[in-house]
């Protein structure tokens, strides 16, 4: 029970830790997450970390979630509990505070300008990483062309993206990915 | 908290309700990435922003530190419902995804070795991306930046998509650029 205890505030302190540094989100600082999982803590293997990594591809939800995995491998639910929690809650606490004091400046030209900036970037890094994703994701001629098919119909038609990802599937399915 | 409070008087009331089953859905439907889907129910289904408005605070959730859609519920919830909705988002989008995860680490084993469940995956993923790449073309085509916003999104892209720089570094430097361009453009054209 000490040991379980013990491994669990370890988990909490460094994914806290790395929730304060996670610009751009969990898959910015994969690599920084990958050195103390592995190489620091030794928890698990490379090739396990992979594994783990290609779980949480599966799943729906935010990609931050590889953090719950890695947790749930180390120390069970519990663990997972704890590496989401503490993963999410400082950056989140630092979120809400921000956006307290981006509320108190809401009439200021100030932050109109610093929005207006700050919208053509987030659409820039969002294309970055579709980009990534598809880089990934595209190994043959199929697989690229389900990606623009998918990119298309959202941009320019309101077709549900659920028909988007099951066709996609299906399509996979019989081998033309 | 039991008096709305004037500031949040843009975003249309939302009930706990629904703020918490739009983000159950976000998360529930995320697959290969969540962005997509919060665009779709924020914008389209719920109408609660604009695309300008989304995009404006998706810059927001970007530059600061954790995922990005996590801090979009944070911010959403504490619009409608202070602290309290905060909480309600971000348990909403994480809670549903997290248990499935588990459910499928447990079977992952056993999946990953079927050939068939490899090929749909393999097609999905490719759509997963594809849905990014058009959310991103879609707030484009709907946000319409001006030249000066095009060059800090496109150096955005090359930079972290094609170059692979450090996020952290670019992000710095585009903020400081621009801001400092939207000033001297409002500067010499107010």
């Amino acid at each position: 029970m000490h040991a379980d205890t013990q491994v669990l505030a370890e988990i909490a302190t460094r994914f806290a830790a790395l929730s304060l540094v996670a610009i751009g989100g969990i898959n910015a600082i994969l690599p920084e997450i990958h050195r103390v999982v592995v190489d620091l803590e030794g928890w698990m293997t490379s090739a396990q970390f992979a594994d783990l990594f290609a779980i949480a591809q599966l799943a729906p939800g935010p990609n931050a979630m590889v953090v719950a995995l890695v947790g749930w491998k180390v120390a069970g639910v519990t663990g997972a509990l704890v590496a989401t929690i503490a993963a999410c809650g400082p950056s989140s606490l630092a979120c809400y505070i921000a956006w307290h004091w981006a509320d108190r400046l809401r009439e200021s030209p100030t932050r109109a300008l610093v929005q207006r900036a700050l919208a053509p970037l987030a659409i820039g890094l969002i294309l970055a990483s579709g980009y990534t994703l598809a880089r990934g994701a595209d190994r043959s001629p199929g697989a690229f062309a389900l990606t623009l098919l998918a990119a298309a119909t959202l941009a320019w038609t309101r077709v549900n993206p659920v028909w988007v990802l099951l066709v996609a599937g299906v399509a996979g399915l019989a081998g033309f990915a | 908290m039991p008096r709305p409070e004037p500031a949040y008087a843009d975003l249309p009331p939302i009930t706990r309700r629904a703020l918490f089953a739009s983000f159950l859905k976000m998360g529930l439907l995320g697959f290969g990435g969540v962005l997509p889907w919060a665009r779709r129910v924020i914008v389209d289904e719920r109408r609660w922003l604009g695309d300008r408005e989304f995009a404006e605070l998706i810059g927001l959730c970007q530059v600061l530190p954790g995922p990005n859609v996590v801090n979009l519920s944070v911010i959403i919830g504490a619009r409608t419902h202070g602290a309290v909705g905060s909480l309600i988002a971000v348990a909403a989008i994480l809670l549903v995804p997290v248990g499935l995860m588990l459910v499928i680490a447990a079977f992952y084993a056993a999946v990953a070795q079927d050939p068939l469940t490899r090929n749909a995956i393999a097609g999905a993923s490719a759509a997963a991306a594809g849905l990014i790449l058009g959310t991103a073309m879609r707030l484009l085509l709907h946000t319409r930046p001006p030249l000066r916003g095009l060059l800090t999104g496109g150096a955005a892209f090359v930079a972290v998509g094609i170059l692979q720089w450090p996020l952290l570094w670019v992000i710095v430097v585009l903020i400081v650029a621009g801001i400092g361009a939207e000033w001297l453009a409002r500067r010499s054209g107010a």
